[in-house]
């Protein structure tokens, strides 16, 4: 499974971290808020009660009730269904005054036992509704010094709490859903921010792998810089390391076949040149070469993906061999027609795509009668990020015969059974192609020679 | 003919001067890049054979310091990698040809004288005037298909003017191009050479191949032939 992205991961548990802290705190505030609102309920109805009591006179049958100016004062106690309800209960149960609000709701309060005591608590009405009440046992003496003890109860409606709570989580919800989307929003953008110098290293890393740039830009931020400052080094140190090694390998050629330059000249000089063993060690000297030869050229070929090398301008560097063997064969007249798809790029080393192409147009040259032909086109490919090359090396020579067309390339053919200085160059050719992910096939020209065909696919 | 030998390594230097030498040309040496150029400059050579790994100035460098100097003779570079990236940038800094070490001598000295031969304006290996022909390859002189017998020094004063068919040579190019560095340039045995060029190749005075210019120096006055 691809592993998610840094933003999605990033913004994913911010948004899990905004619900836990946004629940918490909406749950907080809605705690709060009913709470605060319970308490204020309860003082109206303490006060309620209070002057329900303050205003209670006595009656003719030894009860209490509010007096009428009370009553009237407090229209709500007269409104049936208003959602404020007064009752005064005898110690005997029964009703000493009832408010007409209380009618039909079916109302029964809770009456503390004790004097003095109170019973604060909801109740259900008949219809569903609830109401918060409060009920208060007391003494009360009469004029006539008789006391005697009256449950005082005041209830109130919940209905407009509800309303009101819902009022405030509707809006609470409404600001902290506002919140969290600008807090996200602006998460996003953070994130973008953030990760720009990452996508940045993406996109240089696409320029580097199709050969745009040869290494990543600098100024990127102090976190990052450790990175590309070693992938940097990284790339730079393959490079270096390439042309050093090449230029060891160099050293080596060249310290090992000037002596056998030298033995050559010794061989074919006056003392040595008719001795019986001259052509024989001669011989063994061409093997040594060959070796050599075939050995380096293995060691040398880079077959590297390219990655931090520009890419190679295929016209350029195939005109410059075109111009080269033109001069070495100038005595042979021979027409050498180039033709490059405009900005067909080798995605790899110069010298791998120079070391392909000069054997394989050398070749063309030993045997052309008149004529050699190279066309390179482009391959693409819809997937691929960088194109491929089809590079044709036609001739008029005498070609290829069709039974040495797989022995020729062979890769496995010994070195000793070869004749000095033939087919190594091609058997190179095939492995350097090899190492660069393409492959050669002989077939006969329409020119009437040979042709040879090196294909590069799209990778 | 004058050459320069470039290659630093001692034995190779030596014995490839020395089977030069016993071809019949006139060889300088130098054993590393400056000495190379020193000598590219300051002698007047025909051809420089230049190794491409040279200590102090490279083989590549130098060939591209004397081509920047106009010097235009011939080039041929010796590879010891045989990578075709050295050969096209050895051609490409003006070079001629390449060999590749190790080479057999003959080798070498076939692409020495097709360069020489190149140099000249010849195309053909065999140099033709009229009834005179030079073979370089086999160092044979013919007048009208008979063999003439010259000696050594003989055969390179005429070699070098058959190469320049047509150009006026002087007494002292001729001295530079044919006695080695040390030698005492006494331009009256260049004379005397000529003398007897001419009586060798035209005993009846009827051809008269050699031009005298006076105070100027000489010319092969042969014309050519069309197809060489």
């Amino acid at each position: 499974m691809q592993p998610q992205s840094l933003s999605t991961r990033l913004l994913a548990s911010v948004s899990v971290l905004l619900i836990l802290f946004f629940g918490i705190t909406i749950f907080a505030l809605d705690y709060v808020f009913r709470d605060l609102t319970t308490k204020a309920m309860r003082d109206r109805l303490e006060v309620q009660l209070i002057s329900l009591i303050t205003a209670s006179e006595e009656d003719s049958s030894g009860g209490l009730r509010p007096s009428a100016q009370h009553v009237d004062a407090t229209a709500r106690f007269n409104t049936p269904g208003s959602g404020l309800y007064g009752e005064i209960l005898r110690s005997d149960g029964y009703p000493s005054w009832r408010s007409i609000s209380l009618t039909g709701t079916g109302l029964v309060f809770e009456a503390p036992a004790v004097i003095g005591g109170r019973h604060f608590g909801q109740l259900t009405n008949a219809d569903g509704s609830n109401v918060l009440a409060l009920s208060r046992r007391l003494e009360w003496q009469f004029d006539n010094g008789v006391t005697r003890s009256f449950v005082y109860s005041v209830a109130e409606d919940l209905g407009p709490y509800y309303a009101q709570l819902n009022n405030f989580r509707g809006q609470m919800f409404g600001w902290f859903g506002v919140l969290m989307l600008l807090l996200l929003g602006a998460i996003a953008v953070l994130v973008r921010r953030l990760l720009a110098p990452l996508r940045r290293v993406e996109r240089e890393i696409t320029a580097i792998e199709t050969g745009e740039m040869t290494e990543l830009g600098g100024g990127y931020p102090r976190e990052l810089l450790g990175i590309t400052t070693n992938l940097n080094t990284l790339l730079r140190g393959e490079r270096e390391r390439l042309a050093r090694y090449r230029n060891t390998l160099g050293n080596l050629a060249h310290s090992f076949k000037t002596p056998l330059a030298v033995m050559r000249n010794l061989l074919g000089g006056d003392g040595a040149r008719d001795l019986p063993i001259a052509k024989q060690l001669d011989e063994q000297v061409g093997r040594m070469d060959d070796i050599v030869k075939y050995q380096l050229k293995r060691a040398a070929a880079s077959g590297s993906t390219g990655l931090g090398l520009a890419p190679v301008d295929v016209g350029q560097a195939l005109e410059a061999l075109r111009g080269a063997l033109l001069k070495v064969y100038i005595e042979r007249n021979l027409t050498c027609t180039l033709q490059v798809e405009p900005n067909a790029l080798f995605f790899g080393d110069r010298e791998d795509l120079t070391e392909i192409a000069g054997n394989l147009l050398d070749n063309a040259f030993k045997w052309a009668r008149r004529e050699i032909r190279l066309t390179v086109s482009r391959l693409t490919s819809p997937t691929a990020r960088r194109d491929g090359l089809l590079m044709v090396f036609e001739d008029d020579g005498p070609g290829i015969p069709l039974a040495q067309r797989t022995h020729v390339l062979e890769r496995g053919a010994r070195l000793d059974e070869r004749v000095s200085g033939q087919g190594i160059g091609l058997s190179v050719v095939r492995e350097l192609i090899g190492l660069n992910g393409g492959t050669i096939a002989i077939d006969s020209s329409a020119l009437g020679g040979a042709r040879i065909e090196v294909r590069l696919p799209p990778t | 003919m004058r050459l320069l030998v470039v290659e630093d390594d001692k034995a190779l230097r030596e014995s490839l001067v020395e089977q030069l030498k016993q071809a019949g040309f006139n060889v300088d040496a130098a054993a590393d890049g400056e000495e190379g150029l020193y000598c590219g400059r300051e002698y007047a050579i025909d051809l420089a054979i230049i190794d491409l790994g040279l200590p102090k100035l490279p083989g590549l460098e130098l060939i591209r310091k004397l081509r920047g100097e106009s010097k235009s003779y011939p080039i041929l570079i010796l590879t010891a990698r045989d990578r075709w990236q050295d050969k096209v940038e050895g051609l490409q800094a003006g070079a001629d040809d390449y060999v590749a070490k190790p080479f057999h001598f003959e080798e070498l000295m076939a692409r020495v004288q097709a360069l020489l031969r190149r140099s000249g304006g010849w195309a053909q290996p065999v140099l033709k005037c009229g009834p005179v022909a030079l073979d370089p390859r086999t160092q044979e002189v013919t007048v009208n298909d008979k063999k003439v017998e010259l000696t050594s020094f003989e055969y390179r004063i005429l070699e070098y003017l058959i190469h320049r068919a047509g150009e006026v040579i002087s007494k002292t190019e001729l001295t530079e191009r044919l006695y080695a560095q040390d030698f005492d340039r006494d331009s009256n045995t260049i004379e005397v050479f000529i003398g007897r060029l001419r009586r060798k190749l035209d005993p009846d005075d009827t051809i008269k191949p050699i031009e005298t210019l006076r105070g100027r120096g000489y010319r092969f006055a042969l014309q050519r032939d069309a197809a060489t």
